[in-house]
């Protein structure tokens, strides 16, 4: 089971999101818990999941989001605004992927 | 053009991008915008009974549906008040442990412990108490820069303490849950002995209470805020750090939201005592005309994609569209994209400050009716601008004509991208042609 949280302002534009990351996931044959939220829930919530992808539009908050999460292998990476904006749920879950595979390998180094 | 292009975007990434990071992050500036946010679903359901109370009506109607209904508020009026008067009235208790709560996350506090503690700091200070009977006067909009200030102040002393390990210490032995609410005595103790003595000191000093003596102070600055220089600041604020990617909204709002939480109580209390309502600038108006379809006024730019030529932009505009309804465009901001697109810079900046100017004029001229309620920003434009001002028709109206006139300015610079695009289409067709071509005969 892959464990993907998104992050944005209020968790609503990147709940749209989910559904088409869910829906690639499917295609795929992948299981995934994939959710979405707010800034203000990051604290509490990103130690469930494996990734967090932040929308562009909070990317500013990037070097302090990633401090939180220092020591704990849980790799924070805005997505990618073209992705976002064209909703590539099929992309943005491979980019989850590939930051979950290589803090896998990280891991096992 | 390009070079121009090229230095903004340095600046934008210099300076504008660094300045968001620093405002967006501050402790406080979120603790705001969380004790808002936790706060607002009481507001708007307390709020919401505005319209029973007064219904939208003019007091001489004959229509029988107005007539009861006018009726039913006047002879139920005080029973219909006190939902009313125990949410929006006492806002300041929501907002303070909203603050306390948020800032006390940040600081590695217990949340439950510092949102009651900025309550009670604010509870010492705003609600004088005599002959069992609490004075709500500053509980409502009236406090709320007091309730900010004593939920800093709350949270940070908690902060310090805890920081210096000046608490009860207890045998190991003794259950956390325990132990946990000793380490709070100390805090009370420090707040209590503070606080009261200082409003004593100033109420004996000035006459003045320290929410009566804060508004005092503010004053200046809370009338400035409900200008139109200040709507047209704080948009164009929002606009520019969006446009480099950022949330300004997020920015924004929390730092305009102690003045239109303080505006909206006195629209309240005006339309209570039937006088002028004497704002205009409040959530209401910045959600409902500023933002129609979220930030840059995109609603009428999502029908315009609708039919672009583009087939990029139609795709946009398919996916666009529902979500905007709701107020929600990133697909739109992201997608188009408009976000770093220099062709679609000046009408994004400028639509929602043209909205600004007309409906703060319109509001000037008595065509407009103000703001009394508190609405949830997802409200579809037209209806929450509608409800924002206890269900008026003029609202509708404005909202219709900011769109045609936001459609209209939009146009020529969509039709200049769609160009573009359209070009860029050919050109990636023309270069794939001959390429098809070859594979089909090899």
């Amino acid at each position: 089971m892959y464990k993907i949280m998104l992050c944005c302002s209020a968790g609503m534009s990147t709940s749209m999101l989910v559904r088409k990351m869910e829906e690639a996931a499917a295609q795929q044959g992948l299981p995934v818990e994939i959710k979405a939220f707010g800034v203000a829930e990051f604290d509490e919530q990103f130690s469930r999941y494996q990734v967090v992808l932040l929308g562009p539009q909070v990317k500013y908050m990037l070097q302090s989001l990633t401090a939180k999460t220092a020591g704990q292998n849980i790799p924070v990476q805005p997505i990618d605004m073209m992705d976002y904006g064209m909703q590539r749920g099929d992309k943005v879950l491979d980019f989850a992927l590939s930051l979950i595979a290589a803090a896998h390998e990280k891991a096992a180094l | 053009m390009s070079s121009l292009y090229q230095s903004m975007i340095a600046v934008i990434e210099q300076s504008i991008t660094p300045l968001a990071g620093r405002l967006g992050q501050q402790k406080y500036v979120i603790a705001i915008r969380d004790g808002f946010t936790a706060a607002l679903p009481f507001m708007i359901i307390g709020s919401f009974m505005l319209v029973f109370i007064f219904p939208p009506f003019s007091a001489t109607s004959t229509n029988s549906v107005a007539r009861a209904w006018l009726d039913f508020s006047a002879t139920y009026r005080d029973q219909l008040m006190l939902p009313f008067n125990l949410s929006m009235g006492v806002m300041t208790f929501f907002i303070s442990v909203g603050i306390g709560a948020s800032l006390g996350r940040q600081f590695a506090l217990d949340p439950v412990m510092s949102g009651l503690l900025a309550f009670m700091a604010f509870l010492l200070v705003a609600a004088p108490y005599s002959n069992h009977t609490i004075s709500t006067e500053y509980l409502s909009g009236q406090g709320i820069f007091t309730a900010l200030i004593t939920a800093i102040y709350a949270t940070r002393v908690y902060a310090w303490l805890k920081h210096n390990n000046i608490t009860i210490r207890l045998p190991k032995e003794v259950p956390t849950g325990v132990a946990r609410s000793f380490e709070i005595l100390i805090p009370v103790v420090v707040i209590i002995g503070t606080l009261h003595p200082l409003n004593l000191f100033i109420e004996a000093k000035t006459g003045m209470i320290i929410p009566q003596a804060i508004m005092h102070l503010l004053a200046p600055l809370v009338s400035a805020s409900d200008s139109l220089p200040a709507i047209l600041l704080s948009v164009l604020l929002c606009q520019i750090f969006w446009f480099a990617g950022i949330h300004g909204a997020l920015i924004v709002t929390g730092i305009m939201n102690p003045f239109w939480m303080a505006n909206l109580s006195a629209n309240q209390a005006a339309l209570a005592a039937g006088t002028v309502l004497p704002h205009i600038y409040l959530q209401g108006f910045w959600d409902h005309y500023l933002l129609i379809g979220g930030v840059g006024s995109t609603l009428p730019l999502a029908f315009l994609l609708l039919r672009s030529r583009a087939t990029h932009l139609r795709t946009i505009g398919r996916m666009g569209i529902v979500p905007s309804f709701f107020n929600i465009n990133e697909p739109i901001l992201f997608g188009a994209p408009i976000i770093m697109n220099p062709l679609m810079f000046i009408p994004f900046v400028c639509v929602p400050m043209l909205n600004a100017v007309l409906a703060y004029t319109a509001t000037r001229m008595g065509w407009l009716a103000q703001v009394v309620s508190l609405t949830p920003w997802t409200t579809p434009a037209p209806i929450g601008a509608s409800w924002a001002a206890n269900w008026a028709i003029s609202p509708v109206v404005m909202c219709l004509v900011c769109m045609v006139l936001s459609a209209l300015c939009y146009l020529p610079f969509l039709r200049a991208y769609e160009r573009s695009l359209m070009k860029n289409e050919q050109e990636k067709a023309q270069a794939n042609a001959p390429l098809a071509e070859t594979a089909g005969t090899s």
